[in-house]
């Protein structure tokens, strides 16, 4: 060994593998390795290695991140879970509410938002909520307005509150369930949630509590309309109804007027003041001056990225989850901290340059404004066009439809082979589907009357006292 | 539960055994549920560390969760092996 050292001592580095090199020389390794130098790899190599470690280093620090925020935050509200609940007490209840976004096709977005980045904090701190999702656009305005009138006709003795079909011995009263909704609270996740709930409020506290069944309004109007109508010569052709709740056509003559309807209804003109014939005296009806206060509001920011336009937005989404993760997160500790603040509603008092500059860019001012970048992000969502072209391609092509249904139907021609396989679609059905087709059209426009940038929140001076939102949580609250 | 809406007075004879059976059929399913949902829930939602008596918050949340998705899983199987029976 002291050898080797001394006839080596020049060259100071082979000295050092000349150790190696004892150490590993019979174990197998190629000599060739003693003598290499070690190198970076090429150029190419390192950029390749670069980029992609930056990449996965950064995707790793972002899910490390989230982990750690919401273990924070979880962490904070913990001591919550670990209280003692009696057996007949009730945990705290909430519910969420999640609109679907304007030209989504999935409607569960927003309350997968929720699902991802809130819930997780409120299992921590043994919050139960409860989740409803508005299917298609102004469907969430249509099921709060319902609500709202449901509560005013039990409110006005007209109808019974709803009985469960087995009465439990401390079943909870109406006051009892509503005292808890009270301290239970709203989230709603997303303007667009917002929009729709306050328009549904609005209407729910201003229209005639009447129970209205939209589909049956909208057969109404549809059966006035002309459009099953015979072509040619007027033949009163009184079909039957098989069990749809649709009125039959017949041509509308001035002197001949059969048309029958399922209900008890007057017919004659289609005007539509005959449906209002509402079974509430006037008296009951007319729109409370006063609101009941309504459990306090959690805004949740969300904004939903859709379209090829917004990839790039969608890739920083990817990355960048903490930040969704601490908006998330700190949206449901203020709901567990339960620290409330008024509703910041907009200035009645605004100079005529205010009112300009609100028009141009929706801007409305205090808890109206909530998220209002989010509406920027529509972009490619439904516009009206849309449905005014699938109207008009319908349209065009139910006349050929109808004459074939009709033809077959009264037997003056014999079914092709085609026809015989696979039967078209009878004049009942044609008249479903277009019931069906109607709907969702018009259910589309309204929402996206309620829901498009520009329209501002809905606003009723009653709700002036009744609202309250979620704030930050004061820096001196425990946890 | 359509066992609420038995009970009532029976007329004497063979009849009756019938409806005993039925009866006692309908105890054991519902029995059977019961038991299976307290075993599943309690070994998802409760910890073996007995701080005290009284269940806490997180567990009576977890709890009333899993009673209502048990439910539901429950009466979705059920429907399924109807129309899969009805059909077969």
């Amino acid at each position: 060994m002291s050898s080797q050292n001394v006839d080596s001592a020049p060259k100071p580095s082979q000295v050092q593998k000349s150790g190696v090199r004892a150490a590993f020389e019979y174990t197998g390794i190629p000599p060739s390795w003693f003598d290499k130098r070690p190198k970076l790899p090429s150029r190419n190599w390192l950029i390749f290695l670069s980029v992609t470690t930056s990449i996965v280093a950064y995707y790793v620090y972002d899910r490390r991140e989230c982990r750690r925020i919401r273990a924070d935050y979880s962490s904070r509200v913990e001591h919550l879970a670990k209280e003692p609940l009696g057996t007949t007490d009730l945990p705290r209840k909430v519910t969420v509410y999640g609109a679907k976004w304007p030209g989504d096709e999935d409607h569960d977005k927003s309350l997968k938002f929720f699902r991802k980045y809130v819930k997780p904090i409120f299992v921590a701190a043994a919050v139960d909520y409860e989740m409803i999702s508005g299917r298609r656009s102004g469907d969430l305005a249509n099921r709060i307005a319902d609500e709202i009138k449901t509560r005013r006709r039990i409110d006005a003795g007209i109808e019974p509150p709803s009985q469960s079909p087995m009465p439990l011995p401390n079943q909870p009263t109406l006051e009892q369930k509503r005292k808890r909704e009270l301290e239970g609270g709203i989230v709603l996740v997303g303007r667009h949630t917002l929009k729709e709930f306050m328009s549904g409020l609005k209407r729910g506290w201003t229209e005639s509590m009447d129970r209205v069944d939209r589909e049956d309004m909208l057969a109404q109007e549809l059966a006035s309309d002309g459009r099953f109508d015979e072509p040619e010569e007027p033949v009163i052709d009184p079909e039957v109804v098989d069990g749809e709740p649709l009125p039959t056509r017949s041509r509308l003559l001035p002197s001949q007027n059969v048309v029958l309807f399922p209900l008890q209804m007057s017919s004659s003109s289609p005007s539509k003041s005959t449906q209002y014939t509402s079974n509430i005296p006037a008296h009951l009806d007319t729109p409370p001056s006063t609101t009941p206060t309504l459990p306090t509001l959690l805004l949740v920011p969300f904004t939903n990225h859709i379209g090829f336009r917004q990839v790039p937005n969608m890739l920083w989404g990817f990355f960048n989850e903490r930040h969704k993760v601490r908006a998330g997160s700190e949206a449901a500790y203020s709901l567990i901290m339960s620290h409330v603040r008024p509703f910041a509603a907009a200035n009645t008092i605004v100079t005529a340059s205010e009112i300009q500059e609100s028009q141009l860019d929706g801007r409305q001012g205090g808890d109206f404004d909530f998220d209002l970048p989010a509406e920027s992000y529509y972009d490619g969502a439904y516009t009206p066009s849309e449905t005014e072209k699938a109207r008009k391609t319908y349209y065009d092509a139910l006349p050929a439809k109808l004459a074939t249904a009709r033809a077959l139907a009264r037997g003056t021609r014999a079914p092709t082979k085609e026809e015989d396989s696979h039967p078209p679609p009878t004049e009942v059905e044609l008249r479903a589907e277009r019931l069906k087709k109607e709907m969702r059209w018009r259910g589309d426009e309204a929402g996206w009357e309620i829901v498009k940038p520009g329209q501002p929140v809905q606003w009723d001076e009653r709700f002036v006292d009744t609202l309250q939102v979620f704030d930050e949580p004061r820096a001196d609250d425990v946890g | 539960m359509s066992f609420l809406g038995r009970g009532g007075p029976s007329p004497a004879g063979g009849v009756n055994h019938e409806r005993i059976e039925m009866a006692i059929n309908e105890i054991d399913m519902v029995s059977d549920v019961f038991n299976r949902i307290v075993s599943s829930c309690h070994s998802k939602c409760i910890s073996p560390r007995y701080a005290e008596g009284d269940l806490n918050k997180g567990e009576s949340v977890c709890i009333d969760r899993c009673v209502a998705k048990f439910f539901e899983v429950n009466k979705k199987v059920g429907e399924k092996m109807q129309s899969a029976g009805a059909s077969a």
